[in-house]
């Protein structure tokens, strides 16, 4: 065929299909077309998808039909991209990734779109099968509930007397409406009113004797070391290898020690479910039908209860600071380098903690950049940074992840740095902290990066005088604010159910800030800074504020609502060492040369009857309970128990001629139940303006009975529970007298319609209903006898 | 005004090309388009990273998380279900309006790199000895250049005419079988009167770039085929075509499936580089 020739088409033309860019993508919209995807994939199919896809490349080439290569182009994409992303949506790590141009972003965000309505009609399909297995196969309460759901807010410390006197000032609106729509009275709290102990009988309906909690501490029997009394963290270990070849990594073994059961684990078994936030003695988190974020107790990534840092030049600082270090550190030139301490090595604890380097580089007075893991972040004096992230290396593919904040204190004349406790991440916890265990994290991709430590609020770090007013109160507020916005999603998550959510900046700020409230006050400076003189009152309003707030958030919802608070909050001028107390009666004998050494290693064990640590007890060294008791448990203890505490209930302040003690409480009368056995065997009840004293509290013995307390902390509430009842504010009318905590876990459980299991000490409190119009409601008279469970 | 533009990247683009890809022809297929995938990944990613408003794509993406958590979360309720959906909803609109920015910004040269690298992948060289079939393709009205054409064998030394012309009057075309003679990149010559046009022709074992057409002046063709200029809107000739061989089917470097390959390879370098240069997306 050497000269040209005309025909129409020619059988060999059919092949001359050119392999050009335009034919796989062709073929890949072919594939979608109903045509070719009757087509199987044999030779001879191969071949007529050959035509097929010849037909469409002569369109184009005869530039007939432009367009074929667009459409067929963007279905192989979304055709491609839906592949991809069907896989990488199962994993949560790669669930962002949308592919390395950024038409992949768009084609993943059509996904999105798509994959959140196919969600949406799949759930719709799927609840009325869910609702039928759930009648056909869960629990459900005998009796109607009441409320479909009950809300309760937890203000730590709120304060009867305070309050009342604010509401009659007219400066809490809405705690006003409150009462007025329901009511508004004293709530008894325990015996001793103290947050662990409070809020373990709130959540458990029982009494400490049942509930196994009685303090902060308690000592351990055989060392009489202070351990905490509601969680045990245990180092556990474990090995993986074979042979001689072994690793060996450390783990935390987290145990809750407190007994019984919380009332939502009740609820929980007739399918309602619980939302329950920050509550203390939460830790380690138990199973619940719902949601639930650990709060007191959870340690920070050291493993300690808060331990804050302060990187500084001067040279007179102390080494040594309650709940914090101290790190002197080396200026060259504007650059200061230091080491961020984190958790101990896992694989070998004894070669002390994993370090994080990091650089601070002084850019102009006030001003400096901090570059840590390899980020940099800017820091100005007097405001703290954002949360900032920080990955402790545990060996290869191994790392521990925190969070904490940084303050620049100064940089001039001498250079002064805060950085707070460093708390679980809780995007990457190191532990559990919330159960389900995702809980944590979706709160953290919900509102960012937030406070999980147990005692959020850095209190020693301005009892420690390493922080300001003005700092602490900020973490207070900021921490607050974290906090308010995880309890509104709670309610907006949680239209049928119980939520609960705790905030303890009221504890916090009423314990560091009292001595403005208090002109007697020994820690009151001379001239209170205006800013601070009504902090407390400011708090209040806050708080007020915050329920005013949630009461609009339960408007359009048939909800119960409750503000109460675990016990009320009181000044604490004096201290009062126990320890000397006892040393001076002949209860107690110290080793003069170990008299200032903490946690009671100065004390001669032979020669000791009774001995103090903790806020509020007395321990008598039992034989047969302490490893080196000498006191009979049988009728010597009693007769011991009965000397002290009519000798140290005659205590009388030499300075003030106050009685210090109003009443002290024998353990074996005051609880029932199989853990009394484990509390302190005198229960102490200072008098208002009396407390343990510092030293006394960490079983260190004084040379004097009585303390000026010059610290910061300069309110509490570790007295007499009388002193200091909390307050319980309710949307509906609450008829019963002299209400306890102690009683709201059974009204929760009948308000469901649940039954009360009969191990519960409280009685259900009478619930009324909701008054529309204003009343002139009088607060009941507060009974103190009524506080004690 | 488009296609003139795109004409001119495609120039630009293949003159850089034709430097940064000439070390393909050396590398093994397999390792040559992982190398690039690789260093796409990374380009596109660093990228994002400039282009795009982090803080706002890290907070929509961790919404669209935290929704997806609520779901499992919180499912005893139709109506807070229902509320996360639309949440979820609204977070992929948001997420689809701030990607359109890197998407622009990346459109135009994500489309000269695939172009530039479909030369490359996308079909093999003639093998000397190995018989095409080569196609003119003529403008409406041009039955004179149809019946005039020739290939200038003498001017076309890399191959010869086995068969043909074959005029295809009815569609105003004309092919040749041709025979690849000599190995490297020529130009075949035709001859419509005194007026010569020119394709490009890709000889031998070694990679090199192959050009499947010299395309029309439209812009899906140009888009499509970047390495040769354009004939002109009036030219006789409106492109010439060279049937190249399929390169053998891998799943590498096969005829389609590089572009699979080059997708995800691209997508694996860049989501185990993502934490390394910190990007969200």
């Amino acid at each position: 065929m050497t000269d040209g020739f005309s025909v129409e088409k020619i059988p060999w033309q059919i092949n001359a299909n050119p392999h050009s860019l335009g034919r796989p993508l062709n073929m890949v919209a072919l594939l979608l077309t109903k045509r070719a995807r009757k087509i199987a994939l044999t030779e001879k199919n191969l071949h007529v998808l050959n035509i097929l896809t010849h037909d469409l490349w002569c369109r184009d080439s005869n530039h007939d039909t432009e367009v074929t290569l667009f459409p067929s182009l963007f279905m192989f994409f979304m055709f491609f991209m839906f592949f991809l992303d069907f896989h990488l949506l199962t994993f949560p790590g790669t669930l962002a990734y949308i592919g390395p141009g950024a038409g992949f972003a768009l084609a993943g965000s059509f996904l999105a779109v798509f994959g959140a309505l196919v969600s949406a009609i799949s759930m719709l399909l799927l609840w009325p099968i869910r609702r039928l297995l759930r009648i056909l196969f869960k629990r459900h309460p005998p009796r109607k509930p009441r409320f479909k759901r009950i809300v309760i807010l937890g203000l730590d410390g709120l304060d009867h007397k305070l309050t009342t006197r604010l509401l009659a000032e007219g400066k809490l609106p809405n705690l006003a409406a409150l009462q007025t729509q329901g009511s508004f009275q004293a709530l008894g709290s325990t015996l001793p009113p103290i947050s662990p102990v409070a809020w373990s009988t709130f959540q458990t309906g029982v009494n400490p004797g049942k509930h196994n909690i009685f303090d902060f501490l308690t000592p351990d029997e055989k060392t009489y070391l202070p351990k905490l009394s509601s969680v045990e963290i245990r180092s556990g270990s474990r090995h993986i290898g074979i042979g001689p070849w072994k690793i060996t990594w450390h783990k935390p073994d987290v145990r809750m020690l407190r007994k019984s059961q919380p009332f939502w684990k009740v609820l929980s078994q007739y399918g309602i479910f619980n939302c329950i936030l920050r509550v203390p003695i939460t830790f380690p988190p138990e199973k619940l039908h719902g949601v639930q974020l650990s709060a007191m107790c959870v340690p920070d990534l050291r493993g300690t209860q808060g331990t804050f840092s302060q990187y500084t030049t001067y040279p007179k600082v102390e080494d040594k600071k309650t709940g914090g270090e101290v790190h002197r550190v080396q200026r060259r030139g504007d650059l200061i380098m230091g080491d961020l301490l984190g958790p101990p090595q896992p694989t070998k604890p004894d070669q002390g903690s994993l370090k994080l380097p990091f650089t601070v580089r002084i850019q102009k007075s006030g001003a400096a950049v901090l570059t840590i893991g390899g980020t940099k972040y800017p820091l100005k004096q007097g405001e703290y940074t954002d949360w900032i992230p920080v990955r402790f290396r545990a060996g290869w593919g191994v790392s521990i992840q925190g969070l904490c904040r940084w303050l620049l204190l100064e940089t001039d004349p001498e250079f002064n740095l805060y950085v707070t406790p460093i708390h679980l991440d809780p995007e990457h916890p190191a532990m559990a902290i919330g159960y389900p265990a995702v809980y944590p994290i979706y709160l953290a991709k919900k509102q960012g990066p937030y406070a999980t430590l147990g005692l959020a609020e850095d209190t020693w770090g301005l009892s420690e005088q390493v922080l300001e007013d003005e700092h602490f109160l900020q973490q207070c507020t900021d921490i607050d604010r974290e906090r308010e916005s995880m309890f509104f999603d709670g309610l907006d998550k949680v239209p049928e159910g119980l939520c609960v959510c705790v905030f303890d900046g009221t504890d916090r700020i009423q314990h560091m800030f009292w001595r403005y409230l208090d002109e007697a006050h020994p820690a009151r400076p001379t001239e209170v800074p205006v800013r601070f003189q009504t902090t407390i009152e400011d708090l209040y309003v806050r708080m007020d504020q915050l329920v005013g707030r949630t009461m609009a958030r339960c408007e359009n919802h048939p909800t119960l609502l409750m503000v109460l608070s675990d016990h009320g909050f009181n000044t604490f001028r004096r201290g009062v060492d126990l320890n000397r107390w006892l040393e001076e009666n002949g209860y107690l004998v110290v080793h003069e040369t170990q008299r200032d050494q903490d946690y009671l290693a100065g004390i001669d064990w032979s020669q000791t009857k009774a001995f103090a640590i903790g806020l509020t007890g007395i321990f008598l060294n039992l034989r047969g309970k302490f490893a080196q008791g000498i006191v009979e448990p049988e009728d010597e203890a009693q007769q011991l128990r009965d000397e002290i505490a009519g000798r140290l209930a005659r205590l009388v302040d030499p300075k003030t001629n106050d009685a210090a003690i109003k009443r002290v409480y024998q353990a074996i009368k005051a609880y029932r139940g199989p853990y009394k056995e484990n509390a302190p065997d005198l229960i102490v009840g200072y008098a208002e303006g009396y407390r343990v004293s510092w030293d006394a509290a960490v079983g260190r013995t004084s040379h004097t009975l009585f303390h000026d307390n010059l610290k910061a902390w300069s309110g509490d509430h570790c007295v007499d529970p009388s002193v200091v009842p909390g307050v319980l504010f309710c949307n509906h009318a609450i008829s019963s007298e002299s209400p306890r905590l102690l009683d709201l876990a059974p009204t929760v459980l009948d308000l469901f319609g649940c039954p009360i299991p009969e191990y519960m000490d409280g009685k259900p409190l009478v619930v009324g209903e909701q008054q529309s119009v204003a009343a002139d409601v009088v607060p009941p008279p507060f009974t103190p006898e009524a506080c004690v469970a | 005004m488009l296609i003139g533009m795109t004409i001119w990247l495609n120039q630009i683009a293949t003159a850089i090309a034709n430097l940064v890809l000439a070390p393909l022809a050396w590398i093994p297929g397999g390792l040559s388009l992982t190398l690039l995938a690789a260093i796409t990944g990374l380009v596109m990613l660093v990228v994002i990273k400039y282009t795009s408003h982090q803080p706002a794509l890290q907070y929509t993406r961790n919404q669209i998380k935290a929704n997806l958590l609520a779901l499992s979360l919180f499912k005893d309720h139709l109506g807070v279900g229902f509320r996360v959906q639309g949440a979820l909803l609204w977070g992929a609109v948001r997420l689809l309006g701030l990607s359109v920015v890197p998407m622009l910004v990346m459109t135009i040269p994500m489309y000269l790199l695939f172009s530039q690298l479909s030369l490359w992948f996308q079909s093999r060289p003639l093998t000397v000895g190995q018989q095409t079939i080569v196609t003119v393709q003529f403008g409406a009205g041009q039955e004179r250049s149809v019946a005039a054409i020739q290939l200038n064998a003498l001017a076309t030394p890399a191959a010869m005419v086995t068969s043909g012309p074959v005029r295809v009057t009815s569609k105003n075309k004309v092919c040749w079988t041709i025979q690849a003679q000599h190995p490297g990149l020529h130009d075949l010559v035709f001859q419509v009167g005194e007026t010569h046009f020119t394709k490009e022709i890709s000889i031998g074992e070694s990679a090199m770039p192959v050009s499947i057409q010299r395309p029309p002046r439209q812009l899906t063709a140009v888009l499509v085929h970047p390495r040769e200029q354009p004939f002109a809107s009036d030219s006789p000739v409106q492109s010439i075509e060279i049937d190249y061989p399929r390169r053998p089917p891998t799943w590498v470097t096969g005829s389609d499936w590089w572009m699979v390959y080059w997708f995800l390879a691209s997508m694996v370098i860049a989501l185990l580089a993502r934490p390394f240069l910190k990007v969200h997306f």
